[in-house]
């Protein structure tokens, strides 16, 4: 008997909305489409009307979790248009800000995925350590999203020597936590049997479809923008790009845990050598000038670009943001084929996507 | 600070030059189209060559050859996205399904409505409709 299964566009297994369709052969899933658009805001031809500072604001809002990626990949843009050297205690503080960022994002989704998986003792064990983070946001920006660290030329607030002790402190304090969850994401039979051999994405695959980030790194392609193309410092910096070739939700979910390891690594590095000196280079509005440029930034979920085009005025020609989902979600069909249905909520949260992203 | 490449090409070379960046393993980046300052379409293919962002620009056609043979959903979704918000006919790209605008919006207004008129004329029209 052969079925069509709508999922969606609002489904208790997606936290943001996206509708997939399953032609399915009894339990089998034989063939699958994605449909996105359902918050598609405009943000691009907004943002052809705005200043580069009310843009920072702009982009900071095309996405919750990482909303500090798109204001600095967008400040990144307009910097090289216009061939700013930001100071680097600015560059170190940006590297600090889109680390926790990392973190805190890999462990929403490993809790996330605990959840669906219905480990739901490991969901919260993983939010309770994911809050350690919150709070340093917190106290760092004054903001638990939008943090509002980025303007064009630097940082926008500094961090004094008792909040950079205080995050290293949590730095150590995370090691603990983050041993005992990746320990159990390795041994535990319950995630083992939900994940191993689920949701496959050969490597021929994912190069062939562009997938990018920690869903890339997890069917063996060795990518990561911040080693490849180094930007804001991050050729200062020593760490390790965690690569697994199984391809399937259990490397997914290996490779983000590691990815938390790495973090931890250059926001040590970061902070136990943060230059002395000016943060940014004033507040001053900018003209953009006439050119065009693409900047990228490894964002959590993967290769982040903002195109930016200027006109020699205040307001942005063009803009153009492309996201790391645009990338991960039509892999989506490849992977659902040939899996159960009762996996596709799964399979479709595997990737870490953000439709909010996506759709802009 | 990372390196931005422009390269002005002509619509026959679009396809040779992704067959030869897919062949070597290259990302496709995004392929991104605006009108220019004289009125012209300016399409581009930007390509990740490590550590240098290679733009391959392509200035007023709105009819190019879809590159979606060769680099697979990676290309036909941006490609989706331009007909829709700026009209780009791609050759051989299938548009039957929709991909951001709503359906009900692409047959009463039609393609290349969202990026190609101005803001200001937008919400001009948006009102002159509410008071209908």
């Amino acid at each position: 008997m052969s079925y069509i299964v709508p999922i969606g566009p609002y489904h208790p297994a997606l936290e943001e909305p996206v509708h997939a369709k399953l032609y399915t052969e009894g339990e089998v899933i034989k063939e699958a489409e994605v449909f996105v658009g359902y918050n598609h805001r405009g943000i691009e031809k907004l943002a052809t009307e705005r200043n580069a500072i009310q843009t920072l604001v702009l982009v900071e809002r095309v996405c919750g979790i990482c909303s500090h990626s798109h204001a600095l990949t967008y400040a990144m843009a307009v910097e090289a248009i216009n061939g700013t050297e930001v100071p680097k205690r600015g560059e170190y503080i940006r590297v600090i800000t889109a680390e926790l960022e990392r973190l805190h994002s890999h462990f929403l989704w490993l809790g996330i995925a605990c959840h669906i998986i219905g480990h739901d003792s490991m969901f919260m064990h993983i939010w309770d350590e994911r809050e350690l983070v919150m709070d340093l946001l917190e106290k760092m920006t004054g903001n638990r999203v939008n943090y509002a660290m980025v303007t064009i030329g630097g940082a926008r607030r500094d961090i004094s020597d008792d909040l950079r002790r205080e995050i290293l402190d949590a730095c150590d304090k995370l090691k603990g936590p983050l041993d005992r969850i990746t320990e159990i994401a390795l041994t535990d039979k319950t995630i083992a049997m939900r994940t191993k051999g689920v949701g496959i994405l050969t490597r021929e695959d994912a190069l062939r479809l562009g997938a990018v980030g920690p869903h890339a790194r997890a069917s063996g392609v060795d990518i990561d923008v911040r080693r490849d193309a180094p930007y804001c410092s991050y050729g200062d910096f020593e760490f390790d790009i965690p690569v697994v070739d199984s391809g399937d939700v259990f490397a997914r979910v290996v490779v983000r845990a590691l990815e938390c390891y790495e973090s931890i690594k250059i926001l040590r590095q970061a902070l136990e050598n943060l230059p002395a000196g000016p943060i940014n280079l004033g507040n001053k509005l900018v003209k953009i000038k006439e050119g065009q440029a693409v900047a990228r930034h490894e964002a959590p979920r993967g290769q982040l670009s903002h195109m930016v085009v200027g006109n020699n005025s205040l307001t942005n020609y063009r803009v153009s943001i492309h996201v790391p989902s645009y990338k991960n979600t039509p892999t989506v069909p490849h992977m659902l084929r040939n899996n159960t249905v009762a996996d596709a909520g799964l399979i479709i949260a595997s990737i870490d996507p953000c439709f909010s992203c996506l759709d802009r | 600070m990372q390196e931005y490449k422009r390269i002005d090409i002509t619509k026959d070379q679009i396809v040779p030059i992704a067959e030869r960046m897919r062949k070597n393993n290259v990302y496709l980046v995004m392929i991104h189209a605006f009108i220019n300052k004289e009125g012209q379409m300016d399409i581009s293919w930007d390509y990740a060559v490590d550590p240098a962002v290679e733009s391959y620009h392509v200035v007023g056609e709105t009819t190019v050859p879809s590159i979606g043979e060769i680099y697979d959903v990676a290309a036909t979704w941006p490609e989706r996205e331009l007909n829709e918000l700026f009209n780009i006919q791609f050759e051989g790209l299938d548009t039957s399904k929709r991909l951001f605008l709503p359906e009900d919006m692409l047959e009463t207004q039609g393609k290349g409505q969202i990026m190609v008129t101005p803001l200001s004329e937008l919400v001009e029209k948006n009102k002159k409709e509410a008071v209908q």
